[in-house]
């Protein structure tokens, strides 16, 4: 036996993923060009959307009436959109994806016998930094909107330090459901041989939860919020923080906060029942033969 | 006592059964009739620590699937198994940092860097010192003679040489059990008498426990005094590679340098004949009888050079695997 110190029973998680990080940027640099246009076609088809809602804007001037989804708080809530489906797409979605792959070709061997957490490895082996341009777009725009918001005559926003506080900690909570989501769905490989249908989910969860909740509001609408909020809760996501940072803290009406309670609870759900579908996963993994 | 401890060990899979054309592929979406397949059929074995040990089979045998349970990557469906005292299954971080896994067709590298930021990766997750890590790396890259490879993408090497990288990054966290399956196959000669060459001193150097799979024999000539034979899931021998012959071939092969002008008719009364090469025959035999058909053959042939010898390996084995099958 070797002389070293007692090493802790868990790496240093912090260390590992800034290493994951920097290999990813690393493969990132090596593929230059294949990377300014990732962030180049991503970028286009964002401003696009943004030249679209402001055509739409042209025609109406509120999402609904008497919702407070003007112009400028819908850019606020795109903005929002874009920036938890880029830090989405950045840390989650090639995991996600790769994941599936693992289970299909036994590359989740290699991962198992690693000693550190194994959803962590799974989860954040790679960073796709590209995505990241989206992150930046979204910004831009959630404080470019919010200017306006605040320069306007009539019941001008203001910056209140409670949703600055709010924002980012839904953003996260927003993020870490469409994680679990995710791997959720990658995990079912596992049973099923083959799952590629993780680009088609995304495509339409992310449609539906794209737009204010207030939509949702009449008809047959009503099912859709009840399943999109309390069974697969991915109307909060966006509409969480977006409402935060948009509209104004008071007054509020009665179901607000109620929701955003909701809405910690729900990420906390997602987070613990994505792990016990890992879990299970990974007890039912046979591993492809050699 | 014991560094890997196994009883009864058995994996049977879930398979499900598919039927012949397109009809039957769509009958087959509501309605599918499953099989079990028993990888691994109760297996009894003990390895002691410092022990070089090869599992010899033909494919399908259950030799990876032995080493996925013991490496705890798949869950047994019965028996149990202590590896250093750990149950492989439960993936607890103490175990996964005293053992590594080396399998010649996957690899476990990022493809498209160098293969020291994976290593770099290996320390982190291993928890590896500093100075030890660089120690290790450069001890291990001599060894293997990768050192102008280390900076080089992947993708970009050779198999052999990303096999070895494979193995450095096996290696780097010091395990004392390594599981190495089929870590030579597909390579060349040379890049396999390389590794063959690097284990047997790794092996000797550190005194750690090696299990091996592979199809060469030559691998298995060269590095293990114990084998195990597994087919059908079952082990059918163990024991030294000398034993194999021993037990599985009751053959002697009889080489005859005949003198000029002697043909090989009538050998065939005292051995069956294998070849007629004039003037070389090569004959066959059982052991037991190979003395008394020598000593005949000599009486009535003029016989330049005689040579006794065991049948090739490859053989013995191949008879084996169908005689236990």
């Amino acid at each position: 036996m070797s002389v070293e110190k007692v090493k802790s029973d868990h790496p240093n998680y912090w260390r590992v993923f800034l290493t994951f990080a920097r290999n990813s940027l690393v493969r990132d640099m090596m593929f230059r060009t294949n990377f300014l246009l990732e962030a180049v076609s991503s970028l286009s088809w964002s401003l696009m959307n943004v030249g679209f809602y402001w055509i739409v804007f042209e025609h109406a001037s509120s999402i609904g009436a008497q919702t407070g989804w003007g112009k400028y708080e819908f850019f606020v809530f795109m903005g929002t959109t874009w920036i938890i489906n880029s830090l989405v797409q950045a840390f989650f979605m090639p995991n996600s994806e790769e994941f599936s792959e693992m289970i299909r070709t036994g590359g989740l061997d290699f991962a198992m016998l690693k000693p550190i957490d194994t959803q962590f490895l799974i989860s954040f082996r790679k960073v796709s930094w590209s995505s990241l341009s989206n992150l930046l777009l979204g910004i831009v725009l959630v404080v470019l909107s919010l200017n306006q918001l605040a320069t306007r005559a009539e019941n001008p926003w203001r910056l209140e330090p409670a949703s600055l506080l709010l924002y980012p900690l839904y953003i996260a909570c927003g993020a870490a459901i469409l994680y679990s989501l995710m791997i959720c769905l990658a995990a079912t490989s596992v049973w099923l041989g083959r799952n590629q249908t993780l680009y088609d989910f995304w495509f339409y969860i992310t449609n539906f939860s794209r737009y204010p909740m207030e939509i949702y509001a009449r008809g047959w609408g009503i099912p859709l919020w009840l399943i999109f909020t309390f069974v697969i809760p991915v109307l909060v996501v966006v509409n969480v923080p977006a409402r935060l940072l948009a509209q104004p803290l008071t007054p509020r009406a009665s179901w607000e906060w109620p929701l955003a309670l909701f809405t910690l609870f729900a990420t906390v759900a997602c987070l613990l029942a994505s792990r016990w579908v890992f879990q299970k996963a990974l007890l039912s993994y046979r591993s492809a033969s050699s | 006592m014991a560094i890997i401890e196994i009883d009864q060990l058995s994996k049977s899979y879930r398979v499900y059964q598919k039927q012949e054309g397109l009809l039957a592929a769509i009958r087959g979406l509501w309605h599918r009739e499953y099989r079990d397949v028993e990888a691994v059929k109760s297996i009894d074995l003990k390895v002691e620590q410092g022990e070089f040990v090869a599992f010899l089979g033909p494919n399908g045998a259950g030799k990876t699937t032995t080493l996925k349970l013991l490496s705890g990557v798949i869950y047994p469906s019965g028996g149990t198994a202590r590896v250093m005292g750990h149950v492989p299954w439960e993936r607890n971080n103490d175990y996964r940092r005293r053992f590594a896994l080396v399998m010649g067709q996957k690899n476990q590298l990022w493809w498209d860097l160098p293969a020291q930021e994976s290593f770099r990766l290996h320390q982190q997750i291993y928890q590896i010192d500093r100075e030890a890590f660089s120690n290790r790396l450069s001890e291990l890259a001599d060894l293997l003679g990768v050192e102008k490879l280390l900076g080089r993408p992947v993708r970009e090497l050779s198999l052999g040489e990303r096999m070895k990288m494979e193995l450095i990054a096996a290696l780097l966290h010091s395990p004392e059990v390594l599981f190495l399956d089929e870590p030579t196959i597909g390579l060349d000669v040379v890049a396999q008498h390389n590794i063959q060459q690097f284990l047997k001193y790794y092996q000797q150097e550190r005194k750690i426990t090696i299990l091996l799979t592979s199809h060469y024999m030559k691998d298995i000539a060269a590095l293990c005094k114990r084998v195990v034979v597994i087919n059908d899931g079952m082990i059918k021998f163990d024991g030294s590679l000398a034993n194999i012959v021993e037990s599985f071939s009751g053959l002697r092969i009889l080489r005859l340098l005949l003198a000029e002008g002697q043909t090989a008719e009538g050998l065939e009364r005292f051995a069956e004949v294998e070849s007629v090469e004039l003037p070389k025959v090569t004959l066959r035999c059982p052991r037991e009888k190979a003395t008394k058909s020598l000593s005949n053959i000599l009486q009535h042939y003029q016989v330049e050079d005689i040579s006794v010898e065991d049948p090739p390996l490859e053989e013995v084995i191949a008879n084996l695997f169908n005689a236990t099958e």
